[in-house]
């Protein structure tokens, strides 16, 4: 017999998508995640446009993670142009990142996915019974935001990361304030990692994943870094920036639907779980400990295991932003000016991993310094493929015929890749054409 | 008095207008206790899709046709409706170049998949239905959501600004970018509400607001003319995020 589950209108995510599994015999016959965003065609609209213009016009690709698309769009142009800005720029990037993955992690887990594992439609309806835990994810959201605001100018779309800079240096007084709240989120760490190891276990599917992530030259981080570690049962490839059309397929050919997103033939995840995998010795001993309690071990199979990473994540960006704050509070900031840049054609590939995970801005610039062609490759166009085939095994894997249970794994699941589906528009839409 | 019956929508747009709500972290719980939020999606599984509205938050530009439906459902729906951020009230950057081929771009991005899409031109919320308030901003002020709520709450409507980013960015004794560093900032254009955000940091205004009702356009433009900057370039940039004034809209 055959049964069609269908989630029309999947909430709490970002964008308009849905999923339709049809079973037959029990199994997935069919999986398929939609996507019914509209095109804005932005990397079409921005040919022929200024460099200085591109950065502020794709961050609106996406709100929660703009700071990655303006900086990734930024190191990308900087690179076409060989431009290299100093350090102290790269460090209050990589502070700008961490602001952006504390606000992002700390609302996908306590406003889009905990509702789910305490049986509550929303984050709202969970702070009727729950206010603390609810106040516990909004504190660190905010100081998420109050990190993208004093660094980045505004919480979204920043406007204060430019092309060789930033536009205002932080005050002494902003980066105090900053450590002040971010002493106080080391302690609400330890009690987010108390609340979500308390959690009811979630365990749907396994799989032996295939995990993509930045490799970050120093530490753990999500800014710097210019190649994609790829792993797969054991083995570690390695994809330089410029190669990433090897993790894509070919985009210019739409009648491969199976093959975007697929890497060797397989699909692969992206985001906290990927980067967790391919970093766990680039983790503070707090972050390793976090690991610990939340029962995380790898390698893991698991895609719900995206949410405990997460977790881990937020210990790893709190502890690690407090030292770069106070660093710079002690070393104090050079009144530098952005660097200059020249317009000029070439060609630059910027990658680093946003929230989701990675993101790629590819960019040729022409003969005027104008924008000949864009491609922007977001982490949810590159977890697509590996979404739908979680979806598959929960289906498949699933002892329980409930249609009701499955449908709300399927959501978890959904929701666990924390699908970000403004951004994915600009690829997955081949995927799902009609 | 009963509490207003809300619903928060997003069409097509990067849901950032939805995003500064839920930022307002300090009063997220009293809005919610001081509305009954009946329908928002990217918030909460527990929606009613169909009950009437007294007030409807829209953000996000009208893309497909999809879009046009569900705005025309939404505005059956609501006593009130209020486009939520620069796309629902300008079109936003979906809209920047409305002569483009959007046939031809969407096979130069999509492939030949592309003609099959469901994608119209886009369209600010007021051409396709009727819009009783406007708030714009790329995304929203935090600030200017939340005292259009109390403003609303107690019967009152919202007040706006309607001068231009320059007279916030006097207030705040900056040096004026454009005059001082013939830098081409769309301040004298760009509708004030956002404290001169971006020239406040030394960052020339990128219009993200949308065009001011009180802007002086013809000095303005003259002024810009005068810093040698090619015509073209003024207008692609005043144009990014809404009409220049004087286009259609």
């Amino acid at each position: 017999m055959s049964t069609r589950i269908t989630v029309e209108h999947l909430a709490r995510v970002e964008g308009h998508g849905g999923i339709t599994v049809e079973l037959d015999g029990g199994r997935a016959a069919t999986v398929r995640f939609d996507i019914f965003e509209g095109a804005r065609l932005l990397e079409g609209l921005v040919r022929g446009r200024c460099a200085e213009d591109i950065s502020q016009i794709l961050s609106r690709i996406c709100a929660i993670c703009s700071v990655s698309h303006s900086l990734t769009s930024l190191k990308a142009t900087e690179l076409a142009f060989e431009v290299q800005v100093s350090p102290q720029t790269d460090l209050l990037r990589d502070l700008l990142y961490r602001g952006e993955t504390i606000q992002s992690h700390a609302l996908h887990l306590f406003c889009l996915a905990a509702p789910d594992y305490l049986e509550y439609p929303s984050a709202i309806a969970l702070a009727a019974d729950h206010p603390d835990a609810v106040r516990l994810g909004l504190r660190l959201k905010k100081l998420g935001n109050s990190m993208q605001e004093v660094i980045g100018g505004r919480a979204v779309h920043p406007v204060n990361a430019v092309l060789g800079g930033f536009g205002k240096l932080p005050s002494e007084d902003q980066l105090i304030a900053l450590r002040t709240g971010l002493l106080q989120a080391v302690g609400d760490c330890d009690a987010m990692i108390a609340l979500i190891a308390s959690l009811p276990a979630a365990d749907f599917c396994r799989s032996d994943t295939v995990f993509a992530a930045m490799r970050s030259p120093g530490d753990y981080g999500y800014y710097l870094g210019d190649e994609v570690v790829v792993l797969s049962n054991g083995t570690r490839e390695t994809v330089p920036a410029a190669g990433y059309r090897s993790l894509t397929g070919e985009r210019a050919v739409p009648h491969s639907h199976a093959k975007h997103s697929m890497f060797n033939g397989k699909p692969f995840m992206v985001g906290a779980l990927a980067r967790v995998m391919s970093n766990p010795e680039g983790l503070t001993p707090r972050a390793a400990e976090a690991m610990r309690k939340l029962g995380l071990t790898l390698p893991s199979g698991n895609p719900m295991d995206n949410n405990k990473a997460q977790a881990v994540e937020l210990v790893q960006d709190v502890e690690y932003s407090l030292g770069i704050v106070e660093r710079l509070l002690r070393d104090g900031l050079a009144q530098e000016r952005p660097v200059e840049v020249r317009p000029r054609a070439g060609v630059g590939t910027a990658i680093t991993e946003a929230p989701r995970g990675l993101l790629i801005h590819s960019y040729t610039y022409d003969d005027e310094g104008k924008i000949a062609a864009a491609d922007v490759i977001t982490p949810t166009a590159l977890n697509a493929a590996s979404i739908e085939n979680h979806l598959r095994l929960a289906v498949d894997q699933s002892p329980d015929p409930d249609v009701p249970a499955l449908r709300k794994k399927l959501e978890m699941i959904a929701r666990a890749y924390d699908p970000c589906i403004s951004c994915s528009v600009h690829l997955i839409q081949k995927l799902h054409a009609t | 008095m009963s509490k207003p019956s809300v619903g928060i929508f997003g069409l097509t747009g990067c849901a950032g207008d939805q995003l500064v709500i839920l930022n307002c972290e300090d009063q997220l719980l009293d809005i919610a206790g001081a509305l009954n939020i009946r329908d928002f999606l990217m918030a909460s599984s527990d929606r009613d899709a169909g009950c009437d509205l007294d007030l409807a938050l829209v953000e996000g530009a009208v893309l497909t046709k999809r879009d046009e439906a569900a705005l025309k459902r939404i505005r059956r729906r609501s006593k009130l409706l209020m486009a939520l951020g620069t796309c629902a009230v300008w079109g936003g950057v979906a809209a920047m170049d409305r002569d483009a081929d959007r046939s031809k771009l969407l096979g130069e991005i999509y492939g030949d998949l592309g003609a099959g899409y469901d994608s119209v031109p886009a369209r600010a919320l007021r051409e396709v239905v009727q819009v009783d308030l406007n708030i714009t901003g790329c995304p929203i002020e935090k600030e200017q959501f939340l005292s259009a709520v109390a403003n609303l709450l107690n019967g009152d409507p919202p007040l706006f600004p309607s001068y231009p980013v320059c007279a916030e960015c006097k207030m705040r004794e900056n040096n004026c970018l454009l005059i001082e560093k013939s830098e081409l900032c769309c301040g004298p254009l760009t509708v004030a509400g956002c404290d001169a955000r971006c020239p406040g940091l030394g960052v020339p205004c990128v219009g993200c607001r949308g065009p001011a009702d009180d802007a002086n356009v013809a000095s303005a433009l003259a002024m810009f003319q005068g810093k040698s900057v090619p015509r073209e370039k003024i207008a692609a940039k005043l144009r990014t995020f809404a009409p220049m004034p004087g286009d259609r809209s």
